[in-house]
């Protein structure tokens, strides 16, 4: 992120923060400029480490795929992936969030399977070893996303609070 | 239609444009509120005092005075169901049975004064209700307030809780909105289901599973009342140490009672405590609702409600998402919503674990 784009928003929220808020009395005006600051403090990190979480997801996805493949081996299962995914360098940030939410419905898909009744007949260890390792792994992606969201600001979006501030971007 | 739903694409060229936001125009509104007050007292009614409130993520709420030459100023609450809102397509029924039922019961509600689903005059599904004196507390100021003063409301929380689930639901209009011959609690989770499910929604591997998981385990009740669908500390109105009303009936269906116990004790609702409003601990809970409903709580059933509880929430905050992004829903709250998904998806996880 260029240091003017930080400036830019660094400048509306000081803005929003110093003049909009303090000249309204109106609850639903200062619950909407609240969420406009929360949402600009996002945007910050987004514009930081949009690309970088992205592809650690990936990564984190292709790391699965290839463990519940050597589990998996010898049973029938959905269709997972060759890995890696990512060919070198991906500036795109589009077609990684777009190979993540592929990777997610892959993920789903397996989930399913593996915590369905036609697997479990045929071995209930490996199927439950499979669960244990999908929920693992999908709940450590989470945590990446969780990483890059602001601290919640529910409090003051939902009601306008008038002693609230913005949480530190 | 009138001129408060007026939408910026009415008129269509050849070629399809994006959808534009469904404005609903608070001049209008209030214009055509006139007409319809006028219409149904046969008095020309004025209104005054006419502003937008704050509260609710999904209806449109106003209040405002009434007006008119033949009886004394009134203090009302107007409430509009925008056709691009959180849980658009909206049907003013089940607050039109439960304001209706519940008059002069053990459960206070807003008296109703006028009511039209197809919304002709207004332009949008709406209700017309008394205006209850009072505050609504805020789940997150909980701690602001003194401790003796919460577990006396929180009591009386419970015990209209149990006042509801008495209720005979076959003597209630709510037995109409029973379609199909599938349960109740599994009709819930279908629509739930079927909303994650909508292509524009961002697909969530554990939301997925788990719903089957809920579907599949959905525990057959006890007994089947009415349930609020979103009874928590922050919908209802308090007036001098007493709750004066219980607001917000638009999910109030029939199912199981665990439902609205798990969700009331959500921390979300409770200052991020896991006692029921900062003061009441979850046994106290349990104790207190058993004795004045007369319902035996299954831990079974209420852990399952608290994991269903979490699901609801994910699927509400992606209606939220739904709204801002593609029916583009002007509300910058529900923009910000998105990204409570990680963490709500991830405790949904651990109820799951702990309800299996």
């Amino acid at each position: 992120m260029s240091a003017s784009f930080e400036r830019l928003i660094d400048g509306i929220i000081d803005a929003l923060q110093s003049h909009v808020v303090p000249n309204s009395s109106d609850d639903f005006v200062r619950g909407q400029v609240f969420s406009a600051i929360y949402a600009l403090n996002g945007l910050k990190l987004a514009a930081d480490w949009k690309a970088a979480p992205l592809l650690e997801q990936v990564r984190l996805q292709d790391d699965t795929f290839a463990a519940v493949r050597r589990l998996a081996d010898g049973l029938v299962h959905p269709e997972i992936p060759a890995t890696p995914r990512t060919q070198g360098d991906m500036p795109d940030v589009a077609a990684i969030e777009a190979l993540r939410d592929d990777g997610d419905r892959r993920l789903g898909q397996l989930l399913l399977w593996a915590s369905g009744e036609g697997v479990r007949a045929v071995n209930g260890d490996v199927a439950t070893e499979i669960e244990h390792l999908l929920r693992r792994a999908i709940c450590d992606q989470l945590k990446i996303e969780l990483a890059t969201t602001p601290k919640s600001m529910l409090q003051q979006i939902a009601g306008g609070e008038r002693d609230g501030g913005a949480a530190p971007g | 239609m009138l001129e408060a739903a007026k939408r910026s694409d009415d008129v269509r060229d050849a070629v399809p444009e994006p959808a534009r936001p469904v404005v609903v125009n608070d001049d209008a509104v209030r214009l055509a509120l006139a007409q319809h007050l006028s219409r149904i007292s046969g008095s020309r009614t004025e209104i005054v005092s006419f502003g937008r409130k704050s509260s609710g993520f999904s209806w449109i709420t106003y209040a405002f005075v009434a007006r008119s030459a033949a009886e004394a100023d009134r203090k009302l609450i107007l409430r509009v169901g925008p056709p691009n809102g959180l849980f658009a397509p909206y049907s003013v029924l089940p607050q039109v049975y439960a304001l209706q039922a519940l008059a002069n019961s053990g459960v206070p509600v807003p008296a109703l004064v006028s009511s039209e689903q197809d919304g002709a005059e207004i332009g949008f599904p709406f209700f017309i209700c008394a205006h209850v004196e009072g505050d609504v507390p805020a789940p997150w100021a909980a701690s602001e307030l003194d401790a003796d003063h919460r577990r006396a409301i929180a009591r009386q929380f419970l015990e209209i809780l149990a006042s509801l689930h008495r209720i005979d639901p076959g003597a209630t209009p709510f037995t109409s909105l029973q379609q199909g011959e599938q349960r109740a609690e599994l009709r819930a989770i279908s629509g739930w289901r079927a909303s994650l499910a909508r292509p524009t929604a961002r697909y969530y591997p554990l939301l997925d599973w788990g719903g089957r998981w809920l579907h599949d385990n959905c525990p057959q009740p006890l007994r089947r009342t009415i349930v609020h669908g979103d009874y928590r500390i922050g919908n209802f109105i308090e007036h001098n140490g007493r709750i004066a009303s219980i607001l917000d009936w638009e999910l109030t269906h029939l199912g199981d009672p665990h439902e609205d116990l798990a969700w009331a004790m959500m921390p979300t609702f409770n200052a991020r405590s896991r006692k029921l409003y900062g003061v009441l601990e979850r046994a106290e809970v349990v104790d207190l609702y058993q004795r004045a409903s007369g319902i035996a709580v299954s831990d079974k059933s209420l852990a399952f409600y608290e994991a269903h509880a979490l699901y609801q929430a994910a699927a509400i905050q992606m209606c939220a998402v739904r709204a801002f992004e593609v029916d583009r829903f002007n509300d910058m709250r529900l923009a910000v919503m998105a990204s409570q998904m990680p963490s709500i998806v991830r405790a949904f996880e651990r109820a799951l674990e702990a309800a299996a």
